[in-house]
């Protein structure tokens, strides 16, 4: 399984065309909203969830540290949820960019989430892959100690 | 950063000066504190929690001094550091939970493999109302040791509504207060104390699909080509 990559850069100053031309070749990753899909990256036994609703009130989408409801499309044959199943998921890799306190920014190459109860607390056991620690400001400090890489 | 010019005159000064043996000895803690003391700056950029940047680098001078005190007398001088208001302190939160009467308490130093927290302490209640009474008495202890300060910088509180575990984030250490059976089911400890060789198991995971030629048993001898 090639490892996620994890980009961190700070934006690039427009000063001729050149840099003009850049920026609009670059794509522009938007939030997770309905219908998107989600890897799931922990050991409850889905594997795939689409998202339904964003929790948190926000009209445009869910980004990276905050809570969705998804149902599950995916699932592994004995595992702790079953496919079809309406599951609360934290998002815990996304392809949007998410600004940091410094002016870095953090991205990833795909968009992952961890299942998680009503109360918050994860269904799984164990998180793979990279987390971000923005999760530790959106009070997910449980993912982040189940977490086996903290980027 | 201000400190490294003068640890680097102390060093010079100790190198220079007795010959003795604790002098020799205490060089190399000395270089610690310095590399610790820079990987603790890079940390601190990178905690994103808002209103105490300044107060975890604080908190990291302090916790670097209570460590060497014959050196350190030079960085303590040099670093202008209020009394440790911030947050808890090891022996205290220790104290708290033994006067709560929480079980099995593991303190578990997680600085090497961890980022963002040196200890993680875990530690069982009896029943939900336990576990949301740990919560409660660690925070009135912070409340009282801020007392008197202008704004109170309080840990974050993570899972009060289901009492079954509560984690409580107070920057370089986290306690989680856990109900018995939720502690086997995620078995924390397994986690951080082996996390090396949990990557170690992975690894073997990985030989372990690679096909290995059968041994050979038979009679016949093997026929080898050229």
């Amino acid at each position: 399984m090639a490892h996620p990559r994890i980009y961190c850069f700070f934006h690039p100053v427009i000063t001729n065309l050149h840099d003009i031309f850049f920026l609009f070749s670059k794509q522009n990753r938007t939030f997770i909203q309905m219908r998107t899909k989600l890897k799931v990256v922990d050991n409850s036994g889905a594997k795939q969830i689409m998202c339904i609703q964003t929790l948190k009130g926000n009209k445009k989408g869910a980004r990276l540290g905050n809570t969705i409801v998804a149902s599950v499309k995916e699932a592994q044959p004995g595992g702790k949820v079953a496919k079809g199943k309406v599951v609360y998921a934290v998002v815990v890799r996304a392809a949007m960019q998410r600004g940091r306190c410094d002016g870095s920014e953090v991205k990833f190459d795909d968009n992952a989430a961890v299942l998680v109860n009503k109360q918050g607390e994860p269904i799984g056991t164990r998180v793979f892959g990279p987390v971000p620690h923005e999760l530790r400001k959106k009070k997910h400090v449980k993912i982040l100690s189940l977490a086996e890489h903290i980027a | 950063m201000v400190i490294v010019p003068e640890t680097i005159k102390s060093l010079e000064l100790l190198s220079l000066g007795d010959p003795a043996r604790n002098h020799l000895t205490a060089i190399p803690g000395l270089v610690e504190c310095w590399c610790e003391l820079m990987w603790a700056a890079l940390r601190s950029r990178s905690l994103p929690l808002s209103p105490s940047c300044s107060s975890f680098i604080q908190q990291w001078r302090l916790g670097l001094s209570n460590l060497n005190r014959t050196l350190c007398s030079v960085l303590t001088e040099t670093t202008d550091i209020g009394d440790n208001k911030g947050l808890l302190d090891l022996q205290e939160v220790e104290k708290v939970l033994s006067d709560v009467k929480a079980d099995n308490i593991t303190v578990i130093p997680v600085k090497k493999h961890c980022d963002f927290a040196d200890f993680m302490i875990v530690a069982t209640g009896r029943s939900p109302w336990h576990v949301r009474n740990i919560a409660q008495a660690l925070i009135y202890k912070v409340k009282q040791k801020q007392k008197g300060a202008k704004r109170m910088l309080l840990p974050s509180v993570e899972g009060q509504e289901g009492g079954k575990w509560i984690v409580i984030d107070s920057g370089t250490l986290i306690v989680h207060a856990l109900d018995e059976k939720v502690r086997a089911y995620y078995n924390l400890e397994r986690l951080w104390t082996a996390e090396t060789s949990n990557k170690e198991q992975t690894q073997e995971l990985e030989k372990a699909f690679v096909k290995v030629r059968r041994k050979n048993n038979s009679k016949k001898p093997v026929q080898s080509n050229g």
